[in-house]
């Protein structure tokens, strides 16, 4: 599904360059549940945000789906983010205007789905995540937990095919953080999503069928778990 | 995706209450005056549009150019209307109004009362102006000599509800009978409450042909398609031969349309017209635009101040599928909801305020929103207009944030250290100028209409009660009556004739037979005791005197200007010259005389006119007009025993008089309101300036919150925290006032032009302006510095 060919990024800093991402090459099939580790400042949500389109890469080549990423034109890009991928942040990231109901919904509204359409859907969610009865606060009204829960939920709303969290359960404890590791790991083996996910416990990563170890921008090496 | 825009946006302004709160405030002030300011301006523009074929309809004025420039006269001699008439295929008609100036008494059984607004009018009067007649024909109304058509007003009056045409009244003593009654609009230039015939003032034939009796408002309908330029460049051609000046003098026939009459006569003479000024209209626009521009200045720089705010949402919205032109969309919409909300408040204010102006500016506006849904629409377009200019410059920025850079915490919008807004500091120089613009132009009107009130006009015109003559035994037996004024110990003179400052004048070609000099001087018709009365200066020779009989019948007395202009040297030089006069009753008499005394020049006109050459004479064939000088404090004595002594002159009329400062304060009148309005809406300038720059304060101090914390913990005062903040503030302001003050400079000399006389522009005006908007400014600012600097320091540096 992904394929990054000689990946770098780096940030000029007078003459030098500061190498945040150093020949990242990195092969992640539909379906994977691939674990992100390294210690701070080694480049992790850069390369989240690579894969996630958010950020452009100095140097190198990156396909999603065989195709060039950025080879294409913003508008593309932006149609395949889309419909393919889901983020989820450390630090939730709903909007604080939006009661949890609105914030599942506005990727919709953006997709330009019909309303009668984004009621069932924001419906089953709402059901099969059972906050049904939160669905009218707000998130400062909601636990860490339950945000992030809204947040993932937010995320998979539109149905993507890869998710991208980058260290999702960094504010949670740990129950919390296990009861989103098991959602990750129902998700990837109910419905095939692929997911990407940047940590620093090795008890999350061990969710993952592979870990990727990331040290000053470089892949250390492949570990699959027994 | 709209309604959820809009729930979002709702739930904006009720979070940042503080953030909505200023930029409503500001845009509903800003709105509230656009809004009256706007509806003064569109009623002054409606004057006479609702005559048909207006365009077509032109007012004939002439235009004098002397050495010392040129001046438009709005009245013409009667045979510009015959000679139009009957000379040129493209006119389709003409109408002559003669104005009566003077007060007339109205008798109607027992009410007995003074009535003004009445002129003379030929038959189509109605036909060109179709008022609407409530009774009579508009065709037959002004036929009859003896007949009189009154306003509705009048009719009501005197007859109440009942149709008055056929009923009598007594006009000045003598019968007239009613022929019509008309509906006055108050969008009608021409301030008429009855109109006689033409034919009841038996003009005499001849006079009617006169090519120089200047006296008459002559207008002029084209037929359809008629060329005005033409017809009026073939009509300037035509009078050539008849409007001989002199050498110096050239007098230059003008069509005016008759939509331009109201507001661009401002500065005509003799002109009758309900006038209005387009400066001071073009004024008022420029103040509201300048309003709207501060506020919606405030706007730009209150959203992008809080932009940070928002940078969270729009990395989110971003990163869950939303693209640029999205989110751009979203936030205009949101302030096109803050601009609606304004919007809404400010009509409500407007409404409010709306009898507070039309009190003030003796208007009648109505502001009824759903009599017309063109203004519902004029509205809304305002509201999203200005929303759109406001929302667009924040909308862009916001919607350009990087999800990657807002999302990481660290971004700081474009508040990093070190860096200067310059947009935001440019915003608020514009803003700040704008306000010191306003507050040097309302200190240099307001000067200036002191000054006209105070100047020293070279006569003393306060403690005079002035009053027409009425009555066949008053006019008989003047030298009695003004014995008998003179009885009372409270009256120090009395002085009677024509041509009292302030009030109206004749005029007559002098000519000094010697050199040949003619010119056109302003006739003083007076008697003994004018000079003494007023208290005139003279400067050389003597005032007119009982025991020198030729002073009756040879003398003249001349002021400064006549002397220059007349080529006599000095006022000592020009004593013993003869100058001809042609006398008002009869052309052919020529009046010679020597000039006994030269005055010193006096305002007699208003300070918008230089001082004309002007020639008193004794000439009691108009004595027309009484002046009587009251003692000090002794008005409340002297008023009944005036009113005592014309009871015993003139029983049958009612004593009405005025009081001739009064009557000059009047000429200034448009100054007056012109000055109230500009300290008007100065101040909501500042006003709504302030509140932006409040808010300003506000996020600026909240931004250095950190800042402030550290440097009181290195040991900095409270003072220094204050001057630190309030600094940058005041840094702009000084800029502003350097912008604005030659600006203001150079429109307030231009407006200054206008008078003949008029204050110069000093330089602690500027200062003035500049320390006001200081002060305003740091008043505005201090207060969130002082609570900054106040604030604990360990406390600050932990929440941060
Ligand atoms: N705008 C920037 N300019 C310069 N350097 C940057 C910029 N953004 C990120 N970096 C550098 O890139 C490196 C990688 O940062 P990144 O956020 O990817 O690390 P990370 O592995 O996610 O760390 P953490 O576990 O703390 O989240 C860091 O050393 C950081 O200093
Ligand atoms: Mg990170």
């Amino acid at each position: 599904m992904i394929k990054l060919n000689g990946i770098y990024k780096w940030y000029q800093s007078g003459i030098n360059r500061n190498f945040v991402l150093k020949d990242i090459n990195l092969n992640i099939e539909e379906g994977a549940f691939i674990s992100l580790m390294g210690p701070s400042g080694s480049g992790k949500s850069t390369l989240l945000n690579i894969i996630g389109m958010l950020d452009e890469p100095s140097e190198g080549e990156y396909l999603f789906l065989d195709q060039s990423v950025f080879a294409m034109k913003e508008r593309q890009r932006k149609e395949l983010y889309k419909q393919y991928i889901g983020f989820v942040f450390q630090s939730y990231h709903l909007i604080d205007e939006l009661t949890v109901y609105e914030n599942i919904e506005a990727p919709l509204l953006y997709q330009g789905v019909k309303s009668s359409e984004r009621r069932s859907m924001v419906a089953d969610m709402l059901d099969r995540f059972s906050i049904v009865g939160k669905k009218d606060l707000f998130p400062n009204q909601l636990s860490g937990g339950q945000q992030q829960l809204v947040g993932i939920v937010r995320a998979l709303i539109a149905k993507p095919k890869l998710i991208l969290a980058d260290e999702p359960t960094g504010n949670l404890n740990s129950a919390q953080g296990d009861e989103i590791m098991q959602l990750f790991q129902q998700l990837n083996r109910e419905d095939g999503v692929t997911i990407l996910q940047a940590t620093h416990s090795e008890k999350n990563a061990a969710y993952g069928h592979r870990t990727i170890h990331l040290l000053d921008g470089q892949i250390q090496h492949q570990h699959v778990p027994l | 995706m709209y309604s959820s825009f809009l729930k979002t946006a709702i739930r904006n302004v009720i979070r940042h209450k503080a953030f909505s709160f200023l930029n409503i405030a500001g845009l509903t002030f800003g709105l509230t005056a656009c809004i009256l300011i706007g509806l003064f301006v569109q009623d002054e523009m409606q004057f006479d549009k609702f005559i048909p074929e207006g365009s077509r309809i032109h007012r004939v004025y002439y235009q004098i150019t002397t050495e010392e420039g040129t001046s438009q006269v709005a009245t013409t001699p009667p045979m510009f209307a015959t000679a139009l008439q009957q000379e040129f295929p493209e006119v389709e008609n003409t109408l002559r109004v003669l104005n009566n100036p003077n007060k007339e008494l109205f008798e109607v059984g027992d009410t007995k009362l003074y009535e003004e607004g009445g002129i003379l009018a030929e038959q189509n009067f109605f036909e060109i102006f179709p008022l609407q007649l409530t009774y009579g024909s508009a065709v037959a109304a002004l036929e009859d000599p003896n007949s009189v058509v009154i306003s509705q007003e009048l009719a009501r009056k005197y007859f109440g509800d009942k149709n008055p045409v056929g009923k009598k009244i007594t006009i000045s003593k003598s019968p007239f009978q009613v022929s019509g009654v008309f509906q006055n609009n108050p969008k009608f230039h021409l301030p008429i409450t009855y109109i006689f015939p033409l034919v009841a003032a038996g003009i005499a034939e001849e006079r009617m042909q006169s090519w120089d009796w200047y006296s008459f408002n002559n207008y002029v309908k084209l037929k359809q398609g008629a060329d005005v330029e033409g017809l009026q460049a073939k009509f300037q051609r035509y009078t050539q031969p008849f409007l001989q000046g002199d050498e110096t003098t050239t007098y230059l026939p003008l069509f005016q349309p008759l939509h331009d009459i109201h507001l661009y006569s401002a500065d005509f003479r003799y002109d009758m017209a309900v006038r209005g000024n387009i400066i001071y209209v073009k004024a008022l626009i420029v103040t509201a635009l300048f309003i709207l521009v501060i506020a919606c200045f405030n706007f730009v720089n209150l959203a992008t101040a809080k932009s940070l705010q928002r940078a969270k949402e729009v990395g989110v919205r971003k990163t869950i599928g939303a693209n640029r032109s999205q989110l751009m969309v979203q936030f205009i919409l949101e302030t096109i909801f803050l601009t609606l909300i304004s919007v809404v408040l400010a009509t409500l204010f407007a409404w409010l305020f709306l009898p507070l102006l039309n009190q003030f500016t003796e208007k009648q506006i109505a502001f009824d929103l759903l009599a017309d849904p063109m203004n519902v629409l004029l509205l809304l377009l305002l509201a999203v207009l200005v929303g759109v200019l406001a929302g667009f410059y924040p909308a862009l920025v916001l919607s350009g944030f990087q999800p990657v850079k807002v999302l990481k915490g660290t971004f700081s919008g474009d508040s990093r250290p070190g860096k200067t807004p310059w947009l935001r500091h440019g915003l608020v120089v514009i803003q700040f100028s704008l306000s010191v613009l306003l507050i040097i132009s309302a200190i240099v009107v307001r000067r200036q209409v002191t000054y006209l009130h105070s100047k020293e006009l070279g006569f003393e015109k306060e403690q005079i009660m002035f009053f027409p003559m009425r009555g066949e035994r008053m006019s008989s037996n003047v030298e009695t009556f003004k014995n008998e004024l003179l009885q009372s110990p409270f009256i120090e003179g009395v002085t009677v004739g024509y041509g009292f400052p302030g009030d109206m004048f004749g005029d007559g070609m002098m000519t000094v037979p010697g050199k040949g000099e003619q010119k056109k001087a302003t006739q003083l018709m007076v008697d003994h005791d004018y000079i003494k009365t007023l208290g005139l200066e003279l400067v050389a020779g003597r005032d007119f005197s009982r025991e020198m009989k030729t002073d009756k019948d040879h003398g003249f007395i001349i002021n400064e200007t006549a002397v220059k202009e007349l080529g006599l040297g000095t006022p000592e030089q020009a004593l013993g010259e003869t100058l001809l006069w042609p006398t008002w009753r009869n052309a052919d008499s020529v009046k010679r005389g020597q000039v006994i005394g030269v005055v010193k020049d006096f305002h007699y006109k208003s300070l918008y006119e230089r001082v004309e050459p002007a020639v008193l004479q004794i000439y009691p064939q108009a004595y027309w007009k009484v002046a009587v000088k009251i003692k000090a404090a002794g008005i409340e004595k002297a008023l009944p025993y005036v009113k005592e002594v014309w009871e015993k002159f003139s029983p049958e009329y009612p004593l009405e008089y005025n009081f001739l400062d009064e009557s000059f304060d009047k000429m200034y009148k448009a100054e007056d309101k012109l000055r109230s309005l500009l300290w008007i809406f100065s101040g909501v300038a500042i006003f709504v300036g302030c509140l932006g720059l409040f808010g300003l304060a506000a996020y600026a101090a909240e931004r250095r919150t950190k800042e402030i914390g550290i440097r009181k913990v290195l040991g900095a005062s409270s003072q220094n925290i204050v001057l630190l903040l309030s600094g940058d503030f005041v840094k702009l302001v000084l800029i502003s006032i350097l912008i604005a003050s030659p600006v203001a400079w150079y429109f307030m000399q231009q407006w200054l032009q206008d008078f003949a006389y008029r204050i110069n522009i000093s330089w602690w005006i500027f200062v003035v302006a500049g320390l006001s908007a200081i002060a305003i400014a740091l008043v505005t600012v201090s207060f969130h510095a002082i609570r900054a600097a106040l604030r604990n320091p360990v406390r600050n540096l932990r929440t941060e």
